[in-house]
């Protein structure tokens, strides 16, 4: 028989991992309406009452249990980098609890699990992302020189942005930085009989906050105005960063594309 | 293409010279380093470097060059690529230790900036209008073989400007008649992988994926790409 005390621990407990949880895929580009019902179904399988209240930086998760006792819990939301792969990990994770009836430390357990595997090497993410940015050049339009160009344009900027976020750099001044360096580089394409014009357009794209925007939009369709508006206003500051360093080189390189 | 060829026949008339001063530094230096690598040697060489960057950036490409369309564009890239080397050396990321994995490699790429004005001449042109060893692609060429031969530790920004340099060079060898870059471009593919591999293997980490091997053959893939993507620029316009 649990006593009171006990109770209010493993309350407690559930709370702390599910505002730990909740806030990792915050913090990793998932849209607010799915991290509330993940963090509500993995509370379902422990017999808590979930509710969220979700805020651009931090997040308060409160939970009921089946005796009425309800524990609050503020955590801030961490900043992490975007892994498509592991957020269905964790989604897949609450389906788990709450159909096998997992324990909290079994829950708590494959968490961890997942948390630790393996990322993409960060050389892999900067060959994919030259290889996207130079098929959007093709898409658009560019000939197979221009894509060259973008491609290799790509690289560098992305090495650039890699290195200076490292080095905890601003991360607007990173956007900045990094669309300048690969313009720069494309702009050398206005030397060559190509479609020089694309491939300037298309060597920032790699730098395009996607997945703030289409959660901003999410959001704001699903209801959850707040957060929704805020990725919306953090990506369009990063597309003004973008602006910035591609108009520095075409202010030097090519002032009437401007 | 004729302002091409004016400007670099302006800039042979008037430096030729000082390339000349520049080339022959470079050897003793490159051969002082391969026998007697003292501290002294290296610091010279790392100036070396910085100085020959400086060169190609304000001499050539500002100064000489300044009639070509766009010459900002390129002499701000090398201003960017000597503020690198600058920073390299101030900070000693580069070690210049030799690298032996090599040798013979790089021993090619070292020499085959000497045969840009050999081929310039065996088609036919003749100086001040041809090409020199203290050249942008050629100043690119050694340098990749100078990586090669003494860089235990990669400046990856160094090898992704040369290899998107070597991507122009060979974009622009019938805009502008100038075969001598395909040396460039024949040789950064195997460079690429050579350094993109180094690179790799000394950041590997258990917490990334995928595996090293696998990652090896991403990275033979990739070079070959380029190798055909180079081929094709290329060959493309001979083809049309």
């Amino acid at each position: 028989m649990q006593t009171p005390n006990n109770a209010h621990n493993e309350l407690a407990a559930t709370v702390g991992f599910i505002a730990r949880y909740a806030s990792y895929l915050m913090g990793s580009g998932v849209h607010t309406s799915r991290v509330v019902r993940n963090s509500r179904r993995i509370g379902d399988a422990l017999d808590v009452e979930v509710n969220l209240a979700v805020f651009p930086k931090s997040i308060i998760v409160s939970g009921t249990d089946t005796a009425g006792e309800t524990f609050s819990r503020v955590v801030t939301i961490p900043a992490c980098p975007i892994d498509f792969e592991r957020n269905a990990d964790l989604s897949a994770l609450s389906w788990e609890a709450h159909d096998c009836k997992l324990t909290l430390a079994e829950i708590e357990k494959r968490y961890d699990q997942l948390c630790s595997k393996p990322r993409l090497d960060p050389m892999l993410v900067m060959i994919l992302a030259g290889l996207a940015n130079a098929s959007f050049c093709r898409l658009f339009g560019g000939d197979f020189t221009a894509m060259g160009v973008v491609f290799t344009a790509t690289l560098f900027g992305f090495f650039v942005k890699q290195k200076l976020a490292q080095r905890g750099m601003n991360h607007y001044l990173v956007f900045i930085v990094s669309a300048f360096a690969a313009s720069l580089l494309s702009s050398m394409s206005l030397m060559l009989n190509t479609t020089s014009d694309v491939a300037l357009a298309t060597s920032v794209l790699y730098l395009i906050p996607g997945v703030p925007l289409i959660n901003g939009f999410i959001d704001i369709i699903e209801g959850h105005i707040l957060t929704g508006i805020s990725r919306l206003t953090a990506a369009i500051m990063l597309i003004a960063c973008i602006a910035i360093g591609l108009s520095a080189t075409l202010m030097m390189v090519k002032s009437e594309l401007l | 293409m004729e302002l091409f060829w004016n400007t670099i026949a302006e800039y042979n008339r008037n430096t030729w010279i000082a390339q000349c001063a520049i080339a022959l530094a470079g050897l003793i230096l490159v051969v002082l380093l391969f026998h007697r690598p003292t501290e002294r040697v290296k610091r010279a060489m790392k100036y070396y470097i910085v100085l020959l960057n400086a060169w190609i950036t304000v001499v050539y490409h500002l100064w000489f060059c300044h009639e070509r369309p766009y010459n900002y564009a390129t002499t701000l890239i090398w201003a960017i690529i000597t503020a690198i080397w600058v920073y390299d050396v101030a900070t000693g990321y580069t070690t210049f230790e030799r690298n032996r994995k090599h040798g013979k490699l790089a021993t090619l790429f070292m020499l085959l900036p000497l045969a840009f004005p050999a081929i310039s001449a065996a088609r036919g042109m003749q100086f001040p209008m041809m090409t020199s060893p203290v050249m942008p692609s050629s100043v690119a060429l050694f340098t990749i073989g100078f990586m090669l031969a003494f860089s235990q530790r990669v400046n990856l920004f160094i090898v992704l400007f040369i290899c998107h340099w070597a991507l122009v060079g060979a974009s622009k060898i019938y805009v502008y008649d100038i075969p001598e870059d395909a040396l460039l471009a024949c040789a950064i593919v195997p460079a690429i992988y050579i350094f993109l591999r180094e690179y790799v293997t000394a950041n590997v980490s258990a917490h990334s994926k995928p595996d090293p091997r696998t990652a090896n053959i991403l990275l033979i893939t990739l070079s070959s790409g380029i190798g055909l993507i180079f081929a094709a620029l290329m060959l493309h316009p001979l083809l049309q």
